[in-house]
């Protein structure tokens, strides 16, 4: 019947639009299709993000540069936290990069949909374009703040000082996978956040403090070995250990590969980032209204 | 079936709705407590209701009414920013909203990266955008303008830019609130010769203005918007006539 009602030419798009309720599917080759967006997008933030700042994009360095001091000369020194025998600045800055990554990517996701809300009120593209440019985005800070953590390897790997140096191993290879790990759980919880966040301003709170609390309860200024054994399936319930652990194993080579903390890890992250999409798709319908 | 009989868009028995918090709650905490008190209440605005209305390919239809008629939510419904909450709304083709200035512009984007920024928008990729890029600057007059921030430009060279961007997509349908007010005199004559143009290759357009002028010169059908329902829709010049003789009453 609907062919007859209306007049379509092969190459034109037909739109049906009905009202929805409850769940709808992601429709992730739309989101694919609009992957251009998703390119400008990033590359807008990155643009706009150190105008009229004085120091540009040396924040992505300073910021877990003098957090890794801090922390060296607190924990590592006065207080002797363990570093599972590897120096402390290096250790606790593999913990800190990534940490850096994820916490970014986490309150502009979380902040995302409000801030671009005059593109939402006034244009249609799949509104999930927004928060995955937004997580993606902080992937330039992360490789600017690379920089220093390449420069630390050189510099542990030629110290006179046998049992300070590290070599990494072949591991190095499964970086990129600790890498995106930590984006899919930055973009869950971002997901879930942004959709809140145009419901309720309260996000906009939320977002600081549970960055800091994070923070603590992921092994950065401390190994997850002082955790007790039997407990640490319930401390890797925290996606965040599996990508710190991760990352010391990739670089720094110590112990063996984080298995069973890193199954938990991973397992949680992907259930997040597939609640939090469909969560996101539900509220996207009323985004233009209430944003 | 003659060509003035093909539908484009149909809207079939649509209602928009808006549930306005009788008090804003915009904190959970808030929301929770009223929940639990079953205090959580809506005012129901229905910014369109029962509404049926097709336009034909190659049409221009004109949407007159007043503040707060339905009409731009009627635009925004077809470019699928809002979603029915009643009814069925087919769109066939390509659409290009021109809702507001600057629905896609960052201000600190120079006005070229803001021609790529709102290609990538409306679904086109950057080879598609560089062919178009000259004819949308030559038409918005702007080289002199095209590699500073956007913020500099005044609220008229804003305006030419996304009418240019807008219409150089080569939409299949056009949606156009009450833009072409905005601009000087000359750039108005030129917007107005592009509709025409476009209407000549026989893309369809819907046209929301409170200037019955232009309404009476653009459009072969239009329809008038009252309170979210549709009061009358036909030839042009007896629903304007209708409709400012309801004014006066």
């Amino acid at each position: 019947m609907a062919q007859t009602e209306i007049s379509t030419t092969q190459q034109e798009e037909v739109i049906r639009l009905q009202p929805s309720r409850g769940w709808t599917a992601l429709n992730l080759p739309e989101v694919w299709r609009y992957r251009e967006l998703v390119y400008f997008l990033i590359w807008r933030d990155i643009k706009v993000r150190y105008k009229q700042t004085a120091l540009g994009a040396a924040w992505a360095i300073i910021q877990p540069f003098f957090t890794m001091v801090v922390f060296t000369i607190f924990f590592g020194k006065l207080a002797g936290v363990p570093s599972d025998g590897v120096p402390y600045p290096i250790f606790s800055y593999t913990g800190l990069l990534p940490w850096g990554l994820f916490a970014k990517a986490l309150s502009d996701a979380g902040r995302s949909m409000v801030a671009n809300r005059s593109m939402i009120t006034k244009v249609y593209f799949p509104r999930l374009v927004i928060p995955i440019a937004s997580v993606l985005s902080g992937l330039v800070d992360f490789a600017i703040g690379s920089v220093v953590l390449i420069g630390m390897i050189i510099y542990y790997n030629h110290i006179p000082i046998p049992s300070a140096q590290i070599t990494p191993t072949a591991a190095i290879i499964t970086l990129p996978f600790f890498i995106l790990l930590a984006l899919i759980t930055a973009l869950g919880v971002g997901l879930w956040l942004s959709a809140l966040n145009v419901k309720y301003r309260d996000i906009n709170y939320v977002i600081p403090f549970l960055t800091q609390f994070w923070l603590f309860i992921t092994p950065i200024a401390y190994p997850s070995s002082i955790v007790p054994e039997q407990w640490r399936w319930l401390y890797a319930l925290n996606p965040m250990t599996g990508v710190v652990e991760g990352f010391r194993w990739a670089l720094l080579g110590v112990e063996t590969a984080p298995g069973l903390m890193l199954a938990v890890s991973s397992t949680v992250s992907i259930l997040t980032l597939i609640s939090g999409m469909f969560y996101f798709r539900r509220m996207e319908r009323t985004f233009a209204d209430i944003v | 079936m003659s060509k003035q009989n093909l539908k484009v868009i149909k809207l079939d028995k649509v209602g928009v709705r808006y549930r306005i918090p009788s008090e804003r709650i915009s904190s959970f905490k808030e929301y929770s407590i009223r929940w639990i008190q079953r205090k959580v209440t809506h005012r129901d605005f229905w910014a369109l209701q029962d509404v049926n209305l097709s336009v034909n390919r190659g049409e221009t239809l004109g949407l007159i009414g007043h503040n707060g008629a339905g009409k731009s939510t009627m635009l925004k419904l077809i470019a699928r920013v809002f979603r029915p909450t009643a009814g069925r709304v087919v769109v066939a083709g390509k659409v290009a909203p021109l809702l507001e200035f600057g629905a896609g512009f960052h201000p600190e984007l120079t006005g070229r990266e803001n021609i790529y920024l709102n290609g990538a928008l409306m679904g086109f990729s950057r080879q598609e955008m560089e062919e178009k890029f000259k004819g949308i600057v030559d038409f918005a007059e702007l080289w002199d303008f095209i590699d500073v921030p956007l913020r500099t430009y005044s609220s008229g060279m804003g305006a030419r830019l996304g009418f240019a961007v807008a219409t150089d997509v080569e939409p299949d349908i056009l949606l156009i609130d009450e833009v072409l007010s905005v601009g000087d005199e000359s750039f108005q004559r030129k917007s107005s010769a592009r509709m025409q143009e476009f209407r000549d290759q026989g893309a369809t357009t819907m046209l929301v203005s409170h200037n019955m002028d232009i309404v009476i010169k653009m459009c072969d059908r239009t329809a008038w918007l009252d309170h979210g329902q549709i009061k009358a829709v036909g030839k042009t010049s007896e629903v304007v006539q209708a409709y400012l003789q309801s004014q006066i009453e």
